[in-house]
């Protein structure tokens, strides 16, 4: 029997999956301390559905990371090859405290990322991923699993040229594990880009919160779904999601679906989500100070970003990022 | 020496272009060294006449002039009007998540500044670290996010902030004593006091003698059915505080 579609409301997954997958033969970089192990020509992961089908598809550099027990050592930084997608397995080992980065400035016509995150019970991560890929399109899956009181901090810097989807999923799986997802995303010109950001509470007493934040110029088109899933049995669970998409221009589109499945009873869970515009009160405010319209759009822009962005701290990073936003918007006046 | 002019002013809200018009031609002159303050019924006018000579684009000019030094501000987009030198005071200040108040408070300043001459980081730390001291803020308030959460008092107390750090020609200051306790109506006062001098007027918006007793006014005027219907020294303030408006002419009367 083949595996099932995932589900991607409003996302037309089987379309991006008809195209031909890039070839991903140079895996990604890795810069670590040496007491991480990389390998590489290892096994790909069994697929369990028609995404990850594709992902493990044709020919697919297979990395495989483990940051051994108790580590504290500096941050791991995976960089995504100039022209290749590919997939990476991260094992992270129990009571291991570390610093994920992952890069991907790639190019292409249809690549294929697929990332898996094993953190084992104690371990804390702070994972931060930049999305700069400038191919056609792009299927992305990131997959965290965490065990008993393992941390996950993620922040998603979603700021590709691509069409396509992401999808995101964080599994709370031990008792206690806490995750916080948050996702800033800048689609500009004729990008169709969809992210499925799910979050499912399986361990008793486990917390996950999702924020996202979308900003979208041009004839852009973002879709964010936030899926909230709180399993029967995860007893003193919370659940919680926020997903909000700023609209630029008159022609950009935007949705905020947020999706919540509850099986538990002793449980906290919530959504807000929203679509807009630029606030004119807002603009005003800042102009009546002097600033001009530029400037003002600016701030008020980075502002809303910052809610999906606030965990970067690397100071270039950000700049980029920043740079990138004000390219964007002048781009989108022109 | 500049001067703001004000000369039969009409106005009409855009969104509403077949309402009456809220001001009926105002005439009003402030020139720099001066306090005027500006009273009235609720509801005659009062913040339109501030919000217009400001800019919002939310009000239509359609009969009469507003112009600093025999300049036109008709044309003037806000921001323009801003950097000339006029600051608004809101009644109702905007909130803006992600922005902190020190990043806004310098990009006002830079506004104003050649881009080869912005002001030296470590220089503005410290002239925001002084003025907030002054003015009996928080070191955290710095970092916070515009107005975000601010209390009413807070959020008056920053506009002050800003006044204070962008020294302009002049400043309509809307309401900024509601909300304020005893306290910081004196710490708000005492910020603006140290503006005045030959190159700053204010036109300032109250309901209540106690702000006049801190900011004493050269002039007063109140406002009814969109027009300036009384114009005294800072006596008249008094006088209105016993008497309240009823007794004052006005046009068709307070709706
Ligand atoms: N943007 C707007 N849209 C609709 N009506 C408006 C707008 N601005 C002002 N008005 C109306 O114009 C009139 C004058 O309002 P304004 O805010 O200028 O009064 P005010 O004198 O400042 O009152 P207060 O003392 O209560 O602050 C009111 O009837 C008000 O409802
Ligand atoms: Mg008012």
């Amino acid at each position: 029997m083949p595996n099932p579609m995932p589900n991607t409301p409003k996302i037309a997954l089987r379309r991006y999956l008809a195209n031909a997958k890039d070839v991903a033969r140079t895996p990604v970089t890795v810069t670590a301390d040496p007491a991480v192990t990389v390998s590489t020509n290892v096994a790909a992961p069994q697929p369990t559905d028609a995404l990850e089908d594709w992902l493990v598809g044709g020919d697919s550099a297979v990395t495989t990371v483990t940051i051994p027990a108790h580590y504290t050592g500096q941050a791991v930084v995976l960089t995504g090859a100039a022209y290749a997608g590919g997939i990476v397995h991260v094992i992270v080992e129990a009571g291991a405290t570390v610093a994920l980065e992952e890069r991907w400035r790639t190019s292409g016509e249809h690549l294929g990322i697929w990332v898996v995150l094993d953190v084992a019970a104690d371990a804390t991560v702070n994972w931060l991923t930049y999305d700069a890929m400038t191919s056609t399109t792009a299927l992305v899956k990131r997959t965290a699993n965490l065990a008993a009181h393992a941390t996950l901090n993620w922040t998603t810097a979603g700021f590709t040229q691509a069409s396509g989807a992401t999808l995101i999923a964080a599994n709370l799986i031990g008792t206690g594990a806490k995750a916080t997802v948050n996702v800033g995303v800048l689609a500009a010109g004729k990008q169709h880009v969809g992210y499925v950001t799910a979050m499912t509470n399986d361990g008793r007493q486990t917390v996950g919160h999702i924020n996202q934040r979308g900003v979208i110029t041009g004839h852009a088109h973002l879709i964010f779904n936030g899926i909230g899933h709180i399993i029967h049995g995860a007893r003193g669970s919370d659940n919680q999601q926020e997903n909000r998409v700023l609209m630029l221009s008159p022609h950009a589109r935007g949705d905020a679906n947020p999706i919540l499945l509850i099986d538990e009873n002793d449980v906290t869970a919530g959504h807000a989500a929203s679509v807009t515009r630029v606030d004119e009160r807002q603009l005003y405010y800042l102009m009546s100070r002097g600033l001009r319209e530029d400037t003002a759009k600016r701030l008020v822009i980075r502002g809303f970003l910052e809610a999906g962005l606030a965990e970067i701290t690397d100071p270039a990073l950000k700049a980029e990022l920043f740079q990138t936003i004000d390219e964007t918007l002048v781009n989108a006046d022109a | 020496m500049t001067t703001l002019e004000i000369t039969d002013l009409h106005v009409k809200v855009k969104a509403e272009p077949t309402h009456p018009e809220i001001l009926r031609g105002v005439n009003l002159v402030v020139h720099t060294g001066e306090i005027h303050a500006l009273m009235g019924p609720n509801g005659n006018g009062k913040s339109t006449l501030a919000e217009t000579i400001m800019g919002n684009p939310a009000y239509e000019v359609t009969q009469g002039d507003i112009r600093i030094d025999g300049q036109s501000l008709l044309d003037m987009p806000v921001d323009a009007r801003a950097r000339l030198g006029l600051f608004l005071g809101m009644q109702y200040p905007a909130e803006i998540a992600g922005v902190t108040n020190a990043e806004f408070i310098r990009a006002a300043i830079n506004a104003r500044r050649a881009d080869d001459d912005q002001v030296p980081i470590m220089q503005f730390l410290k002239e925001l670290d002084a003025t907030m001291a002054t003015l009996e803020m928080p070191e955290d308030m710095a970092d916070r996010y515009l107005n975000q959460g601010f209390s009413g008092g807070e959020k008056k107390r920053n506009e002050i902030l800003q006044l204070m750090m962008i020294k302009p020609h002049f400043a309509l200051l809307d309401e900024i004593d509601s909300g304020l306790d005893i306290d910081a109506l004196r710490i708000v006062s005492k910020g603006v006091n140290s503006l005045r001098g030959p190159e700053f007027g204010s036109l300032i918006i109250t309901h209540y003698q106690r702000l006049l007793d801190y900011i004493v006014p050269d002039f007063v005027h109140v406002m009814k059915d969109g027009e300036i219907i009384e114009t005294g020294g800072a006596d008249l303030a008094k006088e209105l505080e016993k008497t309240g408006y009823e007794h004052l002419k006005g046009g068709v009367g307070n709706a």
